[in-house]
């Protein structure tokens, strides 16, 4: 038997964890679906393939405060970021669950980012199954799956009258509402076909092509636009800079990417990466080859985001297999 | 650092600021916290961030020494926004400390060896506290040859200290200038070429250098025609860095991170990286 909420007791419950918690939703906004904070649960778009952007911006902002400075009697003081409010966060695709679990590793490493780790402890994360697929997912490939419940507290499942609910983590257990959930025979629906990709022996084939010409001709029509950092629930290269608005001073992280010209120019002007080819060979390194010897899998969770924005159809899925195909030299 | 939290900087006093050259100051700084003061130790090689609250914060290698307990020094050349801001503090400003991160030079390892410090221009910063830490247990050491170059006369980083230097028991300094003065009486010539013309021998030998990375280059080159091994010839790395702790993913090269798997590395272990550094 499982357990089954109905489509008006979803919202019911969504409204009560709205009162105890801040609630974070898919909202639709024009014509992109982001997740916003959520007061009226009339709000929440629940008619989305995938959100525009993952909830990543809810661990790791675009900007975010790391401290202020302040000024009292003539002593300088550092003044923490403000503490996180408790959060529930409704809708998150198992690919994006994936990416929230994949920023951990480096963020959680020690010693531990302890912004990104408030960010963590402060939220529940309820899950929610894909049904339909866009083009461009390959999450299966990536060791996730559209009905993966292994990175959220909750799951949900669409079935024809309503959500299966598994709890995941006793974080999750804890916020289930017994009184809306019903025993139910439902069976969950097979989940959507995806593209594949296979990945068996990247890490190595990554390595045998590393001075291949491929990246240079790969790179010839790369814009630098970064939209593929910016839309990438799992890249996390970030800046730290001072904000010094009329005395008020704070120093912030915000979003980067290894496609910035510049990322690597020391003061002086030497640039170690120069040049369009090594800055994209960085990014598909980073995500295939670096992460995966420093953390133990690749740093993409399949939801082929990058995709579907980028201007000059660089496509990571198509990167894989032509570098499987490459003859490189037997590696390191 | 403070309150748990890698990011929030220790702060510290400008003790004192010296002028080493027309465009490097000498900045010695004290932790304000008299507990965090007592614990904060480092060794030769290691860097730390730098604060100026509202400009910025850059890693600098740390120039001092900390058995001699002179305070913890910087030495640092006006290039940017936060080095400029930097060379306007005097004595008594606040800055921001981040630190000390990364490995070091493995002294002990170098017992009973011959040193062989080549530095340029700025890049004698993290060098001084290899050789300081030579001179202070002077016996553990065979030769110490040092080679230090710089564009003119006017911009060897250390001169205060090359009497010091120069008249330690088994210790030569070999300085030269890309262009001389009316005054100069030394060497003008490439640091490399001055590597070819005073021939040390690889035998029981570590060669240590760093400067701009053109230097680099040569010197390594003269170096090898000398018979140096890829592993006798150590250097530290610059980057470009955000957060010291390997999460920024600014100084990542191929796997490693110069952060925390540098800033020192041999040359045998930067020909096993993917990328140039």
């Amino acid at each position: 038997m499982t357990q089954v909420i109905s489509k008006s007791d979803l919202m019911v419950w969504l409204g009560r964890l709205s009162e105890s918690h801040t609630l974070i939703a898919p909202v639709n906004d024009a014509e992109i679906t982001l997740f916003r904070r959520v007061s009226n649960v009339e709000d929440i778009a629940l008619d989305f393939t995938n959100t525009t952007l993952s909830a990543k911006e809810w661990f790791f902002p675009p900007t975010e405060t790391l401290f202020s400075v302040e000024r009292k009697d003539g002593q300088v003081e550092l003044v923490p970021a403000e503490k996180m409010e408790e959060s529930v966060i409704f809708g998150v695709r198992p690919c994006d669950a994936l990416g929230i679990a994949l920023l951990d590793r480096p963020f959680l490493n020690e010693p531990a980012d302890a912004i990104y780790r408030r960010h963590r402890d402060k939220t529940i994360l309820i899950g929610l199954s894909c049904r339909e697929a866009h083009p461009e997912c390959f999450c299966t490939s990536m060791g996730t799956a559209p009905d993966d419940p292994s990175n959220v507290d909750v799951l949900l499942t669409e079935v024809a009258d309503g959500y299966i609910v598994q709890a995941v983590t006793e974080k999750g257990k804890a916020i289930l509402p017994q009184d809306l959930l019903k025993e139910s025979d439902v069976t969950p629906p097979s989940p959507p076909s995806l593209s594949t990709v296979s990945v068996e022996g990247i890490e190595d084939a990554m390595l045998r092509n590393f001075d291949s010409i491929y990246w240079e001709r790969l790179a010839d029509r790369c814009l630098h636009c970064n939209l593929c950092a910016y839309v990438c629930p799992a890249c996390y290269c970030f800046d730290v800079r001072d904000y010094n608005d009329k005395g008020k001073i704070q120093r912030v992280r915000s979003w980067e990417s290894c496609q910035s010209p510049g990322f690597t120019t020391i003061a002086g002007g030497y640039d170690r990466r120069a040049g369009k080819g090594p800055h994209l060979r960085q990014r598909f390194s980073h995500k295939l080859l670096y992460f995966p010897r420093e953390f133990g899998s690749a740093a993409c969770t399949g939801c082929g985001r990058c995709v579907k924005v980028c201007p000059v159809n660089i496509d990571i899925r198509e990167v894989i297999a032509d570098v499987q195909n490459l003859g490189g030299k037997s590696g390191q | 650092m403070g309150n748990n939290d890698p990011f929030i900087p220790y702060l510290a006093t400008v003790q004192s600021v010296v002028d080493l050259t027309p465009d490097v100051k000498l900045f010695t700084v004290e932790l304000n916290d008299v507990a965090v003061r007592e614990s904060f130790t480092y060794r030769p090689g290691q860097f730390a961030f730098i604060s100026v609250f509202g400009m910025g914060e850059v890693p600098f290698g740390i120039t001092s020494v900390a058995h001699r307990n002179e305070g913890l020094q910087f030495a640092v050349r006006r290039v940017g926004t936060v080095t400029n801001a930097l060379h306007e503090l005097g004595e008594g400003a606040t800055v921001g400390v981040r630190g000390p991160f990364g490995n070091s030079f493995p002294l002990e390892d170098y017992e009973g060896k011959n040193i062989f410090i080549i530095g340029g221009g700025i890049g004698m910063a993290p060098l001084r506290p290899v050789i300081n830490t030579i001179l202070d247990r002077r016996d553990s050491y065979g030769e110490l040859l040092i080679i230090n170059g710089a564009r003119t006369p006017q911009d060897l980083v250390f001169a205060p200290e090359f009497d010091i230097w120069s008249q330690s028991p088994r210790t030569t300094l070999e300085l030269t200038v890309d262009r001389g003065d009316e005054n100069w009486t030394g060497r003008v010539a490439l640091v490399p070429d001055v590597v070819r013309d005073v021939k040390p021998l690889p035998e029981n030998t570590v060669a240590i250098t760093c400067g701009p990375p053109i230097m680099i280059r040569f010197t390594l080159e003269a170096l090898k025609e000398l018979g140096f091994a890829d592993r006798q010839i150590i250097t530290t790395l610059e980057s470009n860095m955000k957060c010291g702790l390997g999460k920024c993913a600014r100084c990542n090269v191929g796997d490693k991170y110069i952060c925390k798997d540098g800033p020192v590395f041999d040359f045998e272990q930067i020909s096993q990286l993917f990328e140039m550094p």
